[in-house]
């Protein structure tokens, strides 16, 4: 995937801080993430891959700094709520514990944030859930509880269910370190099929076929900073940083 | 449950306990007069005075109930809140109401109140209703704030990250959820506040201890008529039960109560 270089960025990161009381957690993080790229975050645990992804969408509120998504700016500070729906709205996400409502059918978390938030009517909400559990692969489980789903088969409804929004870009929160090593692969095939589609993706894991196979680019995160962004060839192949060298060799082992 | 077919699912069997349930209420409201009439001396003289005082306690019930459930969630969410002035005024009252006694509650309502101010003047049956509410709204504050506590963060950080709005977030999300959790608890205060209906009697209301009371003191026979007022306070406890039940079997999707 090669975005047009000349459009301007879908999501622009600019000098963002972040402390969890006195650790520092986000250090002046620049980048910026084009429409219809996969972007994959690596990096140890504590290295603040999670919380870059979760400030994008304001689960987390940045200490300085400035985050454009689509036009929507969000500065530090109280946000006005409207334009926090509407940030949302733009942005779906994948969380590591899927974070389905167990009260509500598969069909019903699908649809639900469709019907409230977008106002669209209950049929055609569901109409529209109907075919993203379709292409999800679980049209037959739409009738289902959450709690009868495995694990794999609970994450790809939380990818239908963010989906259903229609958003502009997905973040996805280390989606598969939750599930057994053999429903890895079905939550993988979904996302690579999205990525197919041109769909943009920011994704945390620790899945470094995932990153090399579909990823357009590799953050590599370390105490908060960016410590490097490459594609994925030069980033597996031609790596040079001895940090860097030594984490890829623990993640392969 | 053996009570209904087999093949029903669980919302079907639910829904008809839950009507089956209601109109064992009704009927008991409406018809009690009838098979307390055929019982022998006291009672049966006197069987539509206790078919009054049966309607007075459930009708005390339901609506200091209700008004009870109500002013639960808006308290738990006044602890739960972020505003501090909120967060203190939800305290102070569960404070105040849980370390006092219900009988002080009840008679403060209806005699010092309109002392206080005159506007406030109720009669007695509506001063009972509004002491109870408040009584048992202080105890089902703490449980739903039991219940609300119980939701994963998760559950919250899915919900927003979808755009919902908080108070979207509350209703579709973390309330039905919190309920869920808080209803074993919650149905603990409302038997509690059937019996409790009984202080009523302390402002003159004629409700079912009052009226068993009143005949005793004409009849000096306070065996029969003891029995019997605790027997119709236990029949109406078991429908109370049979119906929540039905409404936590409802909110089971995962089928933890076969």
């Amino acid at each position: 995937m090669s975005p047009a270089a000349a459009s301007a960025p879908l999501i622009t990161i600019d000098k963002v801080n972040k402390y969890f009381g006195s650790h520092h957690v986000l250090r002046d993080v620049c980048t910026t993430f084009q429409a219809g790229e996969v972007a994959v975050i690596l990096g140890a645990s504590g290295s603040g891959k999670s919380t870059l992804l979760r400030v994008i969408n304001r689960l987390e509120r940045q200490d300085s700094g400035t985050i454009v998504v689509d036009g929507i700016q969000i500065r530090p500070g109280q946000a006005d709520t409207k334009q926090l729906h509407a940030l949302r709205s733009e942005i779906g996400m994948v969380f590591q514990q899927f974070n389905l409502f167990p009260h509500l059918s598969v069909l019903d978390n699908v649809s639900l944030a469709p019907r409230h938030v977008r106002g669209t009517p209950r049929a055609q909400a569901q109409a529209q859930a109907l075919e993203l559990l379709t292409r999800v692969g679980l049209i037959d489980h739409a009738h289902k509880y959450p709690f009868a789903l495995s694990g794999g088969q609970q994450q790809r409804v939380a990818i239908a269910r963010a989906l259903a929004m229609q958003p502009r870009v997905l973040l996805f929160d280390e989606p598969t370190s939750a599930l057994d090593p053999e429903m890895v692969k079905e939550v993988l095939d979904v996302m690579k099929e999205l990525a197919r589609s041109g769909m943009t993706m920011i994704v945390v894991t620790h899945e470094m076929g995932f990153a090399r196979e579909v990823g357009d680019r590799i953050l590599f995160l370390e105490q908060g900073c960016i410590l490097q962004d490459a594609p994925p060839e030069d980033f597996f192949t031609r790596q040079q940083d001895p940090r860097i060298c030594a984490f890829l060799g623990q993640a392969v082992r | 449950m053996k009570l209904w077919p087999a093949k029903w699912g669980r919302q079907q069997r639910s829904s008809a306990s839950m009507v089956l349930a209601t109109l064992a209420l009704v009927l008991i409201l409406w018809l009690c007069a009838l098979p307390l009439s055929l019982l022998p001396e006291p009672i049966g003289s006197n069987a539509d005075s206790f078919a009054d005082g049966v309607r007075t306690t459930v009708e005390l019930t339901l609506i200091a109930g209700l008004a009870g459930l109500l002013i639960g969630i808006a308290a738990a969410l006044g602890k739960l809140s972020r505003v501090p002035p909120l967060r203190w005024t939800a305290a102070a009252y569960v404070w105040v109401i849980r370390g006092t006694p219900l009988l002080i509650q009840v008679l403060f309502v209806y005699f010092a109140l309109p002392v206080i101010a005159p506007y406030l003047q109720m009669s007695d049956f509506a001063s009972a209703c509004v002491a109870l509410a408040f009584n048992v709204g202080a105890y089902n504050a703490e449980v739903m704030r039991g219940g609300l506590l119980a939701v994963p963060r998760g559950q919250v950080e899915a919900a927003r990250s979808l755009g919902l709005s908080r108070a979207q977030t509350f209703v579709y999300v973390t309330f039905p959820q919190a309920f869920k959790i808080a209803l074993p608890p919650l149905v603990n205060n409302i038997v509690a506040l059937l019996k409790d209906s009984s202080l009523a009697y302390s402002v003159g209301v004629l409700e079912l201890t009052n009226v068993g009371n009143r005949i005793q003191a004409a009849t000096f026979q306070p065996v029969p008529i003891l029995i019997a007022t605790a027997t119709i306070y236990l029949v109406l406890t078991t429908v109370m039960t049979q119906f929540s039940d039905a409404v936590e079997r409802r909110f089971d999707v995962e089928g933890q109560q076969a």
